[in-house]
Order: C-alpha cells, then sequence, then structure tokens
C-alpha cells in the first residue's frame, strides 16, 4: 500500500517536472521578424530610463538620440563638434551670432522638418516652465531667426564659448506636434512615451512599462536607411542584471561595472569597450566645516593617499591620476604639484597645522552617493591610509536623493552631516562643467556649489576661462584655473577613471562611448548591424 | 451579516485614511524628495530648472495643503501623475501592475502548495528514512535561503550558465504576447518565489500529518481494515490540511514582500518593481497611490476571509 502512495506521488512529480521542462524549454513563441538590436541603453550612470522628456533629461542622451536629433553633436571620441540636423553653421565676428545651415529631412510622420521647428524648440528649452533643465544654460540666446526654412540665426545677448556645447544636447522637436500642448502642460504630457516623433534614423513604436522601449527604423532617413530593421532598449534595475542578459544572450550591448568589464577579458563573443568618464572624482571639503580650513590639512590629505596604487590596484590602471579638476595636456599646465603619495610629510603638515587641536582623531563623516563595491574597495583603501596619518574618516553611503538632501540643504545646514564627501562632477568635454562646483556665484541655492567653496582666486580664475571665447585663449585660461585649484585645493581631486560598455562580437559599426551624461555623441545607430 | 459588511467596510476607509497619512508623513520624514531623486550629482541643475520643477511638482506647497489637495483628488479617483514618468496617471500605472504579481505570486503559491503538502506526506509516511532526511534538510535550506540569494544563483545556473530561462522580463521583448512566451518567463521567477513557502508548507504537513496519523479514528480506520493509502488520503491528509490551510492563508501576505524582491531580480512589471523604482525615485504620487490600492486589497481580502469563514463554518459568528 505504501509503494501506491508512493508511485502516486512520483507520477505526480514526473508530471510537475514535464510540465516545467517543457515551458522552460519552450522558448519565446514568437521569433522577431527583421534584424533586432536589443541593448541595455539606459543601463548605468549615463542612461535615465522612464525618462521620454529630452527636455528633461539629465541624462539618457544615448538613447533619445536615436530617435531624436540635435543641431550639432560631439563627435564619438567627444573631442570636437560636427553637425547633426544642422549641416554647417557659421559664428558672426562678435560672437553674438550663430548661423545654422539646416539638413533636408522629414518628421518621422512625413512632416517637413524646418527652421520654425528649430526656433520653437530652443523657445521651449529656455522657458523653464516647460520643465526643461537646459533653460539657464540657455539663458544667453536673445532669440532664433529663420530667414528661410533652411537657415536658423542664433542670436546671443552676449559671447558665450559653452553655448554650441549646449545645444548639442538640445534635442529638436516637431512644432507641429507640440505647438498646441501649453509649456506648462508639456511635461506631463503622455505624447512623449505614447506618440513622439523625431527625426532620427529610429521611429518610436512602442514602450512596455518599466521592461522595455522598442523603435523601428526610419525607411526614409536623410543618412540612409537603417540596416538594422528595430532597436529595443532594455531595462534592468542594475547593472549586474543586465550583465546576466548580456551573456545570456538576450541583449547585445549594456554599460557594465569596470569589474563586470574584467570578467570579458579574452571572451571571444564579446568586445570591451572602454572610454574615459569625463567624470572627476574627488573628496570635497566642506569649507563651512571649519576643520580643512588651513590649508596644509589638506595638503596633507593629498599626500596621504596613494592614488596610483589604488588607481593600479583597485581600477586595473584604468583611470588617471587628477591634480586639479581635469587631466589631459591640453588643459592642465607644466611644473602644478603631483602630490606624489608621502605619508611622512602628511603626517608632518598636519602636524605644523595643528591638526590635533582643530579636530585630532575625532570621526569624520565622509558621505558619498557611491554604492557599488569597486567604490567600497576605493573609500575602505582610502580610509585605511588616512587613518595612518592621523585622520579618523567614517564613510557614509546613502542614496542619491538622501546625499542631495543633505548636501543641498538651504538656510543653516549641520555642516557636521558632511564635513567631507566623496563624490563626482563632469569635467568634459566641455571643462566648463566644473564650475557649478567650485565658483563662489553657485553656492546653493544658487548653484550646485555643495562643498561651499568660496576662493576669490579661483572664482575669477573660472570666471575669465567661461568669459573666454577664442579657443586657444580658453585653453589658457582653464590651465589656469587647474594651477588656482592645484594650489588652494577646494578638494582633494583623486582621479578620472575609464567607464566600460560590453557589446556583443555579432555587433558591426556599433559605436558607444561612455559619455557623461550619456552624451549625445555621434553614434550613427543608422550603420549599426547584428549578424545572426 | 449586512450591518456586518458596512460597519467593516467603514472601519476600513478610517483605516485606508490612517494609512494615507501616515505613508505620506513618513515619506516627508524621509530624506530627500522627487527633487533630490532627479539632481544627477555628477552633472548638477541650476537654480531656477530646480524652482521650476519643485513648482511644477507642487512641492512648494505647505504640507497640510499638500495633502489636502491629494485627498480631495483621490475621493474622485484621481490619485496623480507620476513625478518621474511623464505624464503617467497613478491609477492606470498602479492597477496594470497588479495582475503581473497576482499571476506571479499565484503560481509561486501552486507551485508552493503542490510541492510542499506533497514533499510533506511523503516525508511523514516515509518518516526518518533517507528520503524524509533528505527532504528536510532540502526544507530547512529553502526556509533559511533568502529570496534575494536564491533569485540571484536561479538567474546564474538557469538563464546564464544553462540558458533555459529568460533573465527577466515578462514577454519577450519585442515580441507578439503569447502564453507560451508568458510561461517560459514566469517559471523561473515563480519557483523561485515558491522555495520559501514549499519548505514551510513541507514542515507544517509533515509535522500536521504525523500528529493526525497518531489519532485515534486513525487507528479505528486501520482496525476496520481500511487499505492504508485511503487512510492517509481520505481519513488523515484532510485533517492534517486544516492547519496548512492556515498557514497558507497568512503566507499570502509575506508573499507579497517576496515578490517584491523577485520582481526586482527579475524585472517582473508588477507591484513590487513599481514600488522599488517609485521609492528610489522618491515618487510621492506613485508610493501613495500603491500603498493604498495595496491597503484597500488587503482590507478587502480580509472582509472576504472573514465572511467565508462564517459561510463554512456556522460555529464562527460575525457580529
Amino acid at each position: 500500500m505504501k509503494s501506491n502512495v508512493s508511485a502516486r506521488a512520483r507520477v505526480r512529480a514526473a508530471a510537475i517536472a514535464a510540465l516545467m521542462g517543457a515551458t522552460l524549454l519552450a522558448g519565446p513563441a514568437l521569433a522577431q521578424s527583421g534584424s533586432t538590436i536589443t541593448g541595455g541603453f539606459d543601463v548605468g550612470p549615463g542612461g535615465l530610463p522612464g525618462n521620454f522628456n529630452p527636455l528633461a533629461a539629465t541624462s539618457g542622451f544615448t538613447w533619445l538620440n536615436t530617435y531624436y536629433e540635435p543641431l550639432v553633436i560631439y563627435d564619438a571620441g567627444l573631442t570636437k563638434l560636427e553637425g547633426a540636423l544642422a549641416t554647417e553653421w557659421t559664428i558672426s565676428e562678435d560672437q553674438r551670432e550663430i548661423t545654422f545651415k539646416l539638413a533636408e529631412e522629414t518628421w518621422h510622420d512625413g512632416t517637413p522638418f524646418t527652421s520654425a521647428d528649430v526656433a520653437f524648440t530652443i523657445g521651449l528649452a529656455k522657458d523653464a516652465a516647460s520643465g526643461s533643465v537646459l533653460a539657464a544654460r540657455l539663458g544667453a540666446i536673445d532669440s532664433v531667426e529663420t530667414p528661410d526654412e533652411r537657415t536658423a540665426v542664433v542670436k546671443l545677448s552676449a559671447p558665450d564659448s559653452g553655448i554650441l556645447s549646449t545645444l548639442s544636447q538640445v534635442m529638436i522637436l516637431p512644432q507641429h506636434a507640440l505647438k498646441d500642448i501649453a509649456p506648462a502642460e508639456l511635461a506631463a504630457s503622455t505624447w512623449w512615451s505614447t506618440t513622439p516623433v523625431g527625426t532620427g534614423p529610429f521611429k518610436f513604436v512602442k514602450y512596455a512599462a518599466d521592461q522595455y522601449v522598442e523603435l523601428a527604423a526610419d525607411e526614409d532617413y536623410r543618412l540612409g536607411r537603417p540596416k538594422t530593421d528595430r532597436l529595443i532598449n532594455r531595462y534592468f534595475e542594475n547593472p549586474a542584471a543586465a550583465v546576466s542578459a548580456l551573456r545570456a544572450g538576450e541583449i547585445d550591448f549594456t554599460y557594465v561595472e569596470p569589474d563586470d568589464a574584467k570578467t570579458f577579458d579574452g571572451n571571444d563573443a564579446f568586445k570591451v569597450i572602454e572610454g574615459p568618464s569625463y567624470v572627476v572624482n574627488y573628496i570635497g571639503f566642506n569649507h563651512q566645516a571649519k576643520i580643512w580650513d588651513d590649508v596644509r590639512v589638506r595638503q596633507a590629505v593629498m599626500h596621504a593617499i596613494d592614488r596610483q596604487t589604488i588607481i593600479d590596484s583597485l581600477y586595473g590602471g584604468a583611470a588617471d591620476a587628477a591634480n586639479c579638476g581635469y587631466v589631459g595636456d591640453r588643459l592642465v599646465p607644466q611644473g602644478i604639484d603631483q602630490y606624489e603619495y608621502d605619508p611622512a610629510k602628511a603626517q608632518a603638515l598636519l602636524k605644523e597645522a595643528g591638526w590635533d587641536q582643530i579636530n585630532g582623531q575625532k570621526p569624520i563623516t565622509w558621505l558619498t552617493y557611491y554604492g557599488t563595491p569597486q567604490a567600497a574597495n576605493v573609500m575602505a583603501a582610502i580610509q585605511a591610509m588616512l587613518a595612518q596619518v592621523g585622520i579618523n574618516v567614517v564613510p557614509r553611503v546613502v542614496d542619491t536623493p538622501t546625499y542631495n538632501s543633505i548636501v543641498y540643504k538651504e538656510g543653516t545646514p549641520d555642516w557636521n552631516e558632511f564635513p567631507m564627501v566623496y563624490a563626482g562632477l563632469q569635467n568634459g568635454p566641455n571643462p566648463a562643467g566644473i564650475n557649478v562646483g567650485l565658483n563662489e556665484a553657485q553656492l546653493p541655492p544658487d548653484g550646485a556649489n555643495i562643498m561651499r567653496v568660496q576662493m576669490p582666486e579661483l572664482t575669477a580664475a573660472l570666471d575669465g576661462a567661461l568669459a573666454e571665447t577664442d579657443q586657444t585663449a580658453a585653453e589658457g585660461r582653464w590651465q589656469e584655473v587647474c594651477k588656482v585649484m592645484n594650489a588652494q585645493l577646494p578638494w582633494a581631486t583623486m582621479w578620472v577613471a575609464n567607464r566600460y560598455g560590453v557589446a556583443s562580437t555579432k555587433l558591426a559599426d556599433f559605436v558607444w562611448t561612455p559619455a557623461p551624461a550619456g552624451g549625445p555623441f555621434a553614434a550613427h545607430p543608422e550603420k549599426w548591424s547584428r549578424t545572426e | 451579516m449586512t450591518t456586518f459588511i458596512a460597519r467593516r467596510l467603514a472601519i476600513g476607509l478610517v483605516m485606508l485614511l490612517a494609512l494615507s497619512v501616515l505613508v505620506f508623513v513618513l515619506l516627508r520624514l524621509a530624506p530627500g524628495d522627487p527633487i533630490d531623486a532627479y539632481i544627477n550629482p555628477s552633472a548638477p541643475l541650476s537654480a531656477e530648472a530646480l524652482a521650476a520643477l519643485r513648482a511644477r511638482l507642487g512641492l512648494d506647497a505647505p504640507l497640510p495643503v499638500q495633502y489636502l489637495g491629494w485627498l480631495r483628488a483621490a475621493l474622485t479617483g484621481d490619485l496623480g501623475f507620476s513625478t518621474q514618468r511623464a505624464g503617467v496617471p497613478v491609477l492606470p500605472l498602479v492597477l496594470e501592475r497588479i495582475g503581473p504579481t497576482i499571476l506571479l505570486m499565484a503560481a509561486g503559491l501552486a507551485i508552493a502548495i503542490v510541492a510542499g503538502i506533497s514533499a510533506g506526506i511523503l516525508s511523514a509516511v516515509r518518516r526518518n528514512s533517507a528520503a524524509d532526511v533528505g527532504l528536510s534538510v532540502l526544507a530547512f535550506t529553502g526556509i533559511s535561503s533568502p529570496a534575494f540569494l536564491t533569485a540571484l544563483l536561479g538567474l546564474y545556473f538557469f538563464s546564464v550558465r544553462l540558458g533555459w530561462a529568460p533573465s527577466g522580463s515578462m514577454t519577450t521583448p519585442g515580441a507578439a504576447f503569447s502564453v507560451p512566451d508568458l510561461l517560459h518567463h514566469l517559471v523561473l521567477p515563480a519557483v523561485i518565489l515558491s522555495i520559501g513557502h514549499a519548505a514551510l508548507i513541507m514542515r507544517y504537513m509533515r509535522a500536521s500529518l504525523l500528529e493526525v496519523l497518531n489519532q485515534d479514528y486513525v487507528r479505528t480506520a486501520r482496525a476496520k481494515g481500511v487499505r492504508e493509502f485511503w487512510v492517509i488520503v481520505k481519513h488523515a491528509v484532510r485533517n492534517a490540511l486544516l492547519p496548512v490551510i492556515t498557514l497558507i492563508g497568512s503566507t499570502i501576505g509575506v508573499a507579497v514582500g517576496g515578490a517584491i524582491f523577485i520582481e526586482s531580480v527579475f524585472n517582473w512589471p508588477g507591484m513590487g518593481l513599481l514600488l522599488v523604482s517609485a521609492v528610489s525615485d522618491r515618487d510621492y504620487p506613485v508610493i501613495m497611490g500603491a500603498t493604498l490600492v495595496i491597503g484597500a486589497a488587503v482590507i478587502v481580502v480580509n472582509l472576504l476571509t472573514d465572511i467565508t469563514y462564517a459561510a463554512v463554518d456556522p460555529r464562527i459568528r460575525v457580529s
């Protein structure tokens, strides 16, 4: 009788196993027709999954640029601007007028693209009521004139060396589709995620909530019909999940963390793409916390940290030590202090400054929003190095909203909540990116100088560099900024690290670069193809 | 009965109101708001952009005004718009996520019930055998394994290494909907969700059945010459199931918590994934809307359970 029961149990178990196995092995029932490239295009720091509105985008431009286009765009190396919807542009001698000649193109719904769309879009982007996060950066634009359908003239109230760089993030929008929506209603419009039309090589098909976005080739794209029929952007809660999907062959590309990138070395099925992050990592000194007032203390922090060893061991050598807000020969002058690792010198500097009286061994909260294992290792290494010279820091990792709520707090915040931070700030392709974190005019609530840096010489150097419109002279100005930063140490600058993406070797002509905020950059998605 | 239902519904409404106040206050006490979530620390926004965003999202009004505004709209069925998803109203957003979560939970619990009860019976009937010890070890492993760990291990082995199951999503991106495709995506997260529950059910079933097998009426049935199979199935299992059914009922609440982990790991577009992303984005309207809908569902389910008890067991009075 017992055997009867167990026989039934076995039959039941076998039936369940068979059912589950059949379902597991069934695979996707319907094969996708045509060629498709699927990627995690919004994974990592350059992505902004769920955002469809380029006016409100703080990142995610890599993906947005597959169906929208700006007038001008950085090349894939982020070294120079080239034409996108503008075939050419000229700047007047007084630097107050930029004339764009526009490409012949139609919107995805067949309506011709004209200069009126350019004027309309810049008007929206300048209007903060539309939810545009670009409004302040476009403040120098007085008006946009449209002498004919293929010409747009942008008039500036004053020369602005960064205006073309800002315009590279202004995705041109269709006036005919959006003109009836009031600017204040635009940010909440469902148009963005249901029926958007752009001029890019792919056109919007659908958004499956929190799952993926699907685009289809624009048959009459001016640079040629895209080689692949469909482009799919899959959403992932974190980079690790995207890596699993990549390894399982479900996606062809994703951003990966540096530790994951190493695991693809020597794997012929994948190609690791490496590039500079254009984000400088720094240890921020809260200049209101008083314990960092003496420059010798700040110098001691720099000398106490063996940056090269951290770069070699934790970044695999894929980072450049930064002795000011950026790296590279063009912007960094010769002869600045290299702040070599020298714990003895650090101790001597602290002693001279009277560190025992200033703070001594009291714990100093070290706030960060970096939650990756690599950042944890870096901070643990730095914590140990600083402890060696007598600076007792205690890392505190919080999520980004919490971090922002602490460092941007208005009025008289408790400075001891963030006497020190570990953070990053965009420093390229335009070095002006660091201005928001260092200029006295950018103190919260007016700006993002969260460390409350108030150094008149540095502010003057930054203002001078921002006002310079001549390219060669501007580089000299930024070198001056670097020199002041290096001497006065508003932050302890650490490094500019590389970031990584991994693509299947089945992809051909695929271009991706770890651009800050996702670019945009000239990726030419119309050339991407995938071999089966 | 009508008075009972009306009173319970009234209490339920008061509880929902209290829940909304509690969630509203807790959200405001938590560090960071939707604007803080919006700022990319590496590429900060200007003060003007931040002020415009704050005004657009209504975050510049005093807190009581914000709450009363939300409540007034909620009473008319308008739960507002997501702050992070351009133009997406909260109510349909939340309602469309209930289906996937119920599907995942139902599949997970169904697997857990079938596997747990079967293993529990086998374990009890073959007490102290190798099968009993083996199943008990498996059950303890299952009970002690956190959902996120089993989810990641399952993902690694069955998706990455063996390629038997997709690594996430509910359907194949870009493919037309089909039931086999849905099941293909459902099996792995459902099985992983079921592990902990199956292990618990198995332990309860085993203990309960062992106790029942020693009861007089079982002995009597055997003495009357009933075949052992029928003794177990008809007499013992039926009675042993009662505490297990109670356990399964209380498991449903726990399953919601487990589903949040599983949905995050497998990118399953249910309430869990929605809540996790809403919390990390400080998307106040979505968090308020989701907790309100979940709260309403729990209140209604509890009420239905009480009514069912009363209908099934006349000894329970609804008063």
